[in-house]
């Protein structure tokens, strides 16, 4: 029974971590056109904790990403310096909506698991009805 | 009682390791993208099950002696699974792990049905229904 309840609290710590990744990238989706802006990255780490089951996971610090921000000729625009240019974003939206699909996925993934360790732990009980 | 009879022994230990494995899967699944991590599996329960009194246990030679605690009828140590991992040294495969989770649900379910057949029996053979 405790392994039950470790399995159900691992898959919720996946799901918080999972879902904490899908909002970085719907805020990196949303900040495409952002002048300036830098992509976000999350990365994931074991957690360190004593409460809460062993191996459990969740997101680390974010982290920007630090390639070159792409120059864009807008002469018109305010941010435009003397010669015309201006910073875009490094956001790239097809690596988003693939990041976006494996977190999904993911996520999918850990939420049946966490209604697997349910649905067992209520056949346990169920043992005690008549 | 009850845990002595082998039929019931043998179901607790089924269900308890489908339990324990349950975990180990959920743990895994947990750590699908994290880096470096390794994933784990437990032994099968049908190759390392023991038979009550195939083990050793100590033996009481006095009234005041401790019983040794009955050990659990089947090993329950991790082992890392090695298959292709990913590039950042990550080696769950998720369609593997839901296999496992679905063959432990199996399990799972199969040790409940039979405890609670046998348990059945034993109401039947004391002559309530």
């Amino acid at each position: 029974m405790t392994d039950l309840s470790d399995s159900r609290g691992l898959s919720a710590s996946g799901l918080r971590a999972q879902a904490e990744r899908l909002r970085h990238l719907a805020e990196n989706i949303a900040n495409v056109d952002t002048p300036g802006y830098r992509r976000k990255l999350t990365s994931f780490e074991a957690e360190l904790s004593s409460r809460g089951p062993e191996g459990a996971v969740r997101t680390g610090p974010v982290r920007l990403d630090r390639t070159e921000l792409p120059k864009i000729y807008d002469p018109s625009h305010p941010m435009a310096d003397a010669t015309g240019y201006h910073d875009g974003s490094n956001v790239n939206l097809i690596i988003e909506i693939a990041d976006a699909r494996e977190a999904q996925r993911s996520y999918e993934a850990n939420l049946k698991l966490f209604d697997q360790a349910r649905q067992m732990s209520r056949g346990l009980l169920d043992l005690l009805r008549r | 009682m009850f845990e002595k009879l082998e039929i019931f022994r043998m179901a607790h230990g089924l269900a308890t390791h489908a339990g324990t494995r349950q975990a180990v899967v959920a743990r895994n699944v947990a750590n699908a993208d994290t880096p470096g991590y390794r994933a784990q599996d437990i032994a099968a329960f049908a190759d390392t099950y023991r038979k009550s009194g195939d083990e050793m246990h100590l033996r009481k030679t006095r009234e005041g002696h401790l019983p040794a605690c009955d050990p659990l009828p089947f090993r329950t140590d991790l082992q890392a699974v090695d298959g292709p991992g990913e590039p950042n040294g990550n080696s769950v495969s998720l369609e593997e792990e839901m296999l496992k989770a679905a063959d432990t649900k199996s399990k799972h379910d199969l040790a409940l049905a039979v405890y609670r057949s046998s348990l059945g029996i034993i109401r039947t053979s004391l002559g309530r229904s």
